[in-house]
């Protein structure tokens, strides 16, 4: 189960998710992000209820980043220990802008 | 079943029959309960008519008298010295006949019945004595007459005055043979009074206001008829007769409106069934027997065929052609979904044969190298899906040198397996070129990002190993740590360095690590499906439980090591659906031993 809390202003978004990003749950997200992102400027997603990634929802985090890449910034916040762990075990720490 | 079927079949006409039957009850009992209650109506009516009739009949041949005045005042008056002949049987010859004789010898040519007040008066007291005494018993044969005609029980005149307590009788009609006295059931004579109760009472004056009452009880009828006064006297006709023989005429056409009412609605009930039979229950059969055709053969046009002749113009009709409708778009149903299997078994038996495919591409037969003895190797995949994203491979680059590669796409079914391919295809490629683990990983990634439009990834380990010296160098790709096991140790993670997922971004430069395995030493490699399967709680199983399972027998060769792990993971989920590939290496070093 994954929920999506969006908070838009302009060019500016926050999407806090909760829950777990995995198979199931990923292509919710990238469809919203697909809408969203063209317009986008600032991306913050906000992973303090993220309970859980799988390789799935790293597909989609590493599409967002390098869509924002060409015009914009993405930057992930509030990274618990669980999946900060896997972003290091895939990597993905070096890519992705975590605060 | 069947026999539950053919139960049903008279159903319709049971119940509409039974619901006749109760429904011609009904009628039957309505129809008996009001017959009656106009019967027994008409029946008071007839006995009202009947007898104010014979009422009049008395009056009649009272008034025929035209002194009946004086005549009834007289009787009135001298009741007890009249010698008055009753009851007489005129075949015989009787005193009252004689009398008349002296009558009229004493008044030649006078008409004793006729005789007028005035000329009465003319006479002497004995004759009109006389006169009284004959008319008495000239009135009492026809009175006598009159009930015997009519089989009334009583017939009678009596003479009362306000407030009607008393009958003072006048004259009684009697049958032949009855007995005149004041005892119970003889025919009360000249000059009886009685007291009467009060619904007499009721009755006479009523009668005396109203010139007749009529009251039934107990299966008798009373009646009243006002006669005429005599100064304060009020003179009334009085008469009782028996409700039996009437009461038969009541049931009688009781029973006969009832069972005509009966007839009228079984014959209607009966036309009833019969229309519903031929209008509905037989083309109703029809349809239910065609639908069941058609369970059993399919063939709608035959049942269209066969239905044809239903009217269309009811609502049977209308079933039938929803029925053709229905059986026509089954029919195109049945096609598609036969297409649509036809289409699913062969991507089935693609499957199979791609999922067979994937297998034979990956080394399935242990022990791998039997004639090698530095090394003894196992290793399984188990696809959550047909075929699978994840990978193990394992090959010698030249006579020293053993290529371990696991690896895991970040995606399943079909297009985790495609990219796993070409990924395992490259992989396996760079590592026969004899380049380093770090290399191999390099080469890999710059030739999947080369053209990566899916955007998947993979991550990968990739160890060589020195057989003769037990040298492992490795790299990873963003995969799992690796589970290692020292010869008098247990197993515990081994956190190498790791780099980026191959796929994510081109230009990635791998670093390799080195590892030196002593004889004893065990490798355990495994893909994200191990400590992330799930139970039903969506609990993972997690890398502690693994080397959990990992310990519980250690010294365990590697083929039975990877049986534990994969038992611990099947008690974990219990019912859960796998969801994640299963796949899993575990490789122990023995070293050269010497010839």
């Amino acid at each position: 189960m994954l929920n999506i809390i969006k908070n838009m202003e302009k060019d500016t978004a926050c999407f806090a998710l909760e829950g777990r990003l995995d198979t199931v749950t990923a292509p919710l997200l990238e469809s919203e992000l697909k809408e969203a992102l063209p317009s986008l400027s600032v991306l913050t997603l906000d992973f303090a209820k993220l309970e859980y990634i799988s390789s799935a929802g790293l597909r989609v985090l590493l599409s967002a980043h390098k869509a924002m890449a060409g015009h914009g910034s993405m930057k992930l916040i509030h990274v618990n220990e669980t999946v900060m762990e896997i972003f290091e075990v895939t990597g993905f720490s070096e890519i992705l802008t975590i605060e | 079943m069947n026999a539950n079927k053919e139960k049903r079949k008279g159903g319709i006409i049971l119940q509409v029959a039974t619901l006749f039957a109760i429904g011609i009850l009904a009628t039957g009992l309505i129809t008996f309960i009001s017959q009656h209650a106009r019967s027994d109506a008409n029946v008071r009516l007839q006995a009202e008519v009947r007898s104010a009739e014979i009422a009049n009949e008395v009056d009649l041949a009272v008034r025929e008298y035209p002194a009946y005045r004086w005549l009834l005042n007289y009787w009135y008056e001298h009741s007890g010295e009249m010698k008055i002949e009753y009851d007489v049987d005129y075949s015989t010859g009787t005193l009252t006949e004689d009398r008349y004789q002296t009558f009229i010898g004493r008044n030649p040519g006078v008409q004793l019945k006729y005789l007028g007040v005035n000329e009465l008066a003319k006479l002497s007291e004995e004759d009109r004595e006389l006169y009284a005494e004959i008319c008495y018993t000239w009135l009492l044969s026809r009175i006598n007459q009159i009930k015997q005609i009519y089989h009334i029980d009583y017939l009678f005149c009596v003479l009362t005055d306000e407030p009607y307590d008393s009958q003072f009788f006048l004259f009684s009609g009697a049958d032949p043979g009855s007995v005149r006295g004041t005892n119970y059931e003889e025919v009360y004579p000249l000059g009886v009074v009685v007291q009467v109760s009060e619904s007499q009472q009721e009755a006479m004056k009523s009668a005396c206001e109203h010139e007749s009452h009529l009251a039934s009880a107990g299966g008798y009828v009373d009646y009243y008829s006002f006669l005429c006064s005599i100064g304060e006297h009020r003179i009334l006709i009085g008469l009782t007769y028996s409700l039996a023989g009437l009461s038969a005429d009541i049931d009688a056409e009781t029973w006969r409106g009832t069972s005509f009412a009966i007839i009228y609605q079984v014959t209607l009930s009966l036309l009833c069934l019969v229309m519903i039979y031929l209008f509905v229950l037989s083309p109703l059969r029809k349809v239910q027997k065609n639908i069941r055709l058609y369970k059993n053969t399919k063939d709608s046009e035959q049942i269209e065929k066969n239905l044809a002749d239903v009217d269309p113009h009811n609502e049977i009709g209308q079933l039938s052609e929803d029925v053709i409708d229905l059986a026509k778009e089954l029919d195109q149903h049945i096609e598609r979904i036969g297409a649509i299997t036809a289409e699913k078994e062969r991507i089935g038996a693609e499957l199979t044969l791609a999922s067979q495919i994937q297998a034979s591409m990956i080394p399935h037969v242990f022990p791998p190298f039997p004639d090698r003895h530095e090394f003894e190797l196992f290793a399984v995949m188990d696809p959550a899906k047909e075929v699978g994203g994840d990978f193990y491979d394992f090959f010698l680059i030249d006579d020293d040198h053993l290529c371990l590669v696991i690896a895991d796409v970040s995606g399943k079914g079909i297009p985790g397996a495609l990219f796993m391919m070409i990924s395992a295809v490259i992989l396996r490629s760079c590592a026969m070129l004899g380049r380093g683990a770090a290399e191999i990983l390099t080469k890999t990634n710059e030739g999947i990002c080369s053209n990566n439009q899916a955007e998947m990834f993979v991550t990968a380990w990739v160890g060589i190993l020195e057989l003769s010296t037990g040298k492992l160098t490795a790299a990873n790709a963003g995969h799992e740590y690796p589970a290692l096991k020292r010869a008098d140790g247990s197993f515990a993670l081994f956190k190498d360095k790791h780099g980026l997922v191959i796929g994510a971004m081109p230009d990635i430069r791998y670093r390799e690590y080195e590892l030196q395995l002593e004889p004893g030493d065990k490798l355990f490699v495994y893909t994200d499906g191990v400590p992330e399967a799930s139970d039903a709680e969506n609990k993972m199983f997690g890398t502690q439980r693994m080397l959990d399972a990992l310990n519980g027998a250690p010294e365990a060769s590697p083929e039975q090591l990877l049986r534990q792990v994969h038992r611990a993971v099947d008690e974990f989920v219990k019912d859960a659906q796998q969801f994640d590939d299963l796949t899993m290496l575990c490789v122990e070093y023995k070293g050269r031993k010497q010839a």
